[in-house]
């Protein structure tokens, strides 16, 4: 099992997980309940939110939901207090939440202002929130912070320029965090998944060529499950068993990008 | 008859009339960074124009203050941030749409090397995003000839005085005229026909 140096009496790691109430984002809860971690989803929505909660718990984890809108630094930091509150410690921090934008496809020529700053919002100040509110409690645990990139933030999207954008705006806020924090006993990363989520099916069926791009060039020919493919890399990256990896992207995309 | 002259799209700055003044390009001013409410406007007015064979992106930043991300408030975040990205999206989408068929794009961004980040989170985000932009663009208009790459530099980030290991050449984080016209010029030149999407860190080999 992963873990062991900076648990709680329990021997329970506490995980924050924002935008976990479907696609890569559960998948990740899963697998960290699969450790027997304490789950917190995250999320605005409640319904669904509490209940990837019970799946987490199922799996042999504790599952929580706490409300947080990403894209809100308030939001944000009411959410991180309220797991503080709870668990007294926190020792990862995984930001999943994307725009709800991510998959619609438009010309970086006609982006309208308030499309750009959603996206923005939700992958770049959410992660910028987090970290500010997140700091201290993550160098109490020597913890970790995680996000999830993408292989568009390597090698751009055609028709997903916003997107892309901010994938890439990521993959550098993590490799520039992992050397300022890094004194601190604070480990980032970022991971970029390839997975079968709705929101990959919901780009399929706005982009119907997509499919055959993304899985023609992928060798192991198929997407990735979100828990057992996606969700347990992550883990690896917010356990102790990566206590010597940061400032890393780790792909895990069946050696889909060939950015790499 | 004469060659024509590049267009340079960049903030109105010191290091960006020497740019325009090296490379023979005819500059047109970027918004402030502050002001995102004119950026669809400034897009739309750039569109109006003929299309070009050569256009740089150049929106130069002269006050950069480092300091820990998690010191940093929500207006320090924005401006740090938010909206020089924001604007950058805004002035490559541009670029993009008004090259001409077979014409070059090259993207110049202030970055630091991976080992002076600390302190400088934002702007190797910025750096990131905009090579992942600039991709973005050359896999979009690569069918009508069109090329996008980018040049970082760390000028005005960061200065002579880095930790070790000490930058492989000297005259570290360089100077306009002498280490990035040249790579800017070559990029939007036929010489690099066969380029595109790729990233030239015009660092003394800081970034290796």
């Amino acid at each position: 099992m992963t873990g062991s140096g900076t648990q709680d009496v329990a021997g329970r790691r506490t995980i924050v997980v924002t935008g976990a109430t479907g696609g890569v984002g559960r998948g990740i809860a899963i697998a960290c309940g699969e450790a027997g971690w304490s789950v917190w989803i995250a999320a605005r929505r409640e319904r669904e939110g509490l209940a990837v909660a019970e799946e987490v718990t199922t799996a042999g984890g504790v599952g929580h939901f706490v409300a947080c809108d990403a894209g809100d630094p308030t939001s944000v930091e009411h959410a991180i207090a309220t797991v503080l509150a709870q668990d007294g410690r926190i020792d990862g921090v995984c930001h999943n939440a994307t725009s709800g934008l991510s998959p619609v496809p438009v010309a970086l020529s006609e982006v309208s202002l308030a499309d750009f700053q959603d996206h923005v919002n939700v992958a770049l100040r959410a992660a910028w929130a987090l970290a500010r509110s997140c700091h201290d409690a993550l160098a109490a645990t020597r913890g970790s912070m995680l996000i999830l990139t993408s292989e568009a933030g390597f090698e751009g999207k055609a028709k997903l320029p916003p997107y892309a954008g901010v994938k890439g705006a990521q993959r550098g806020f993590a490799r520039a965090l992992a050397r300022e924090w890094g004194r601190d006993g604070i480990r980032v990363n970022a991971l970029a998944p390839l997975a079968s989520t709705p929101a990959m099916e919901t780009a399929f069926e706005l982009d119907p060529a997509m499919a055959s791009r993304v899985l023609n060039r992928n060798p192991l020919g198929r997407l990735g499950d979100a828990t057992e493919d996606i969700g347990r890399a992550a883990r690896f990256l917010l356990s102790d068993d990566a206590r010597y990896v940061s400032g890393h992207t780790l792909m895990v995309d069946g050696g889909s990008c060939p950015a790499i | 008859m004469p060659a024509e002259r590049p267009l340079l799209l960049a903030t109105d700055a010191d290091a960006t009339h020497a740019l325009a003044k090296g490379l023979d390009a005819e500059l047109h001013a970027l918004p402030s960074p502050s002001r995102p409410e004119v950026f669809e406007g400034w897009r739309a007015e750039v569109l109006t124009g003929a299309p070009r064979r050569a256009i740089v992106v150049a929106p130069w930043r002269t006050e950069v203050e480092a300091d820990r991300l998690d010191a940093l408030d929500l207006e320090r975040w924005k401006t740090r941030f938010e909206l020089p990205f924001l604007l950058w999206c805004f002035a490559l989408g541009a670029a993009g749409r008004r090259c001409a068929d077979g014409g070059a794009i090259v993207a110049l961004a202030q970055t630091p090397a991976a080992l002076d980040a600390p302190g400088l989170t934002p702007e190797l985000a910025i750096g990131d995003g905009v090579l992942s932009l600039v991709r973005s663009v050359a896999a979009a208009e690569g069918a009508r000839g069109v090329r996008a790459n980018l040049v970082t530099t760390p000028i005005g980030l960061v200065g002579p005085d880095v930790i070790a290991p000490t930058p492989p050449l000297a005259g570290f984080p360089g100077r306009v005229e002498s280490h990035l016209i040249g790579a800017v010029r070559m990029l939007l030149s036929p010489d690099a026909a066969g380029l595109t999407g790729r990233a030239v860190s015009a660092d003394g080999g800081r970034s290796l």
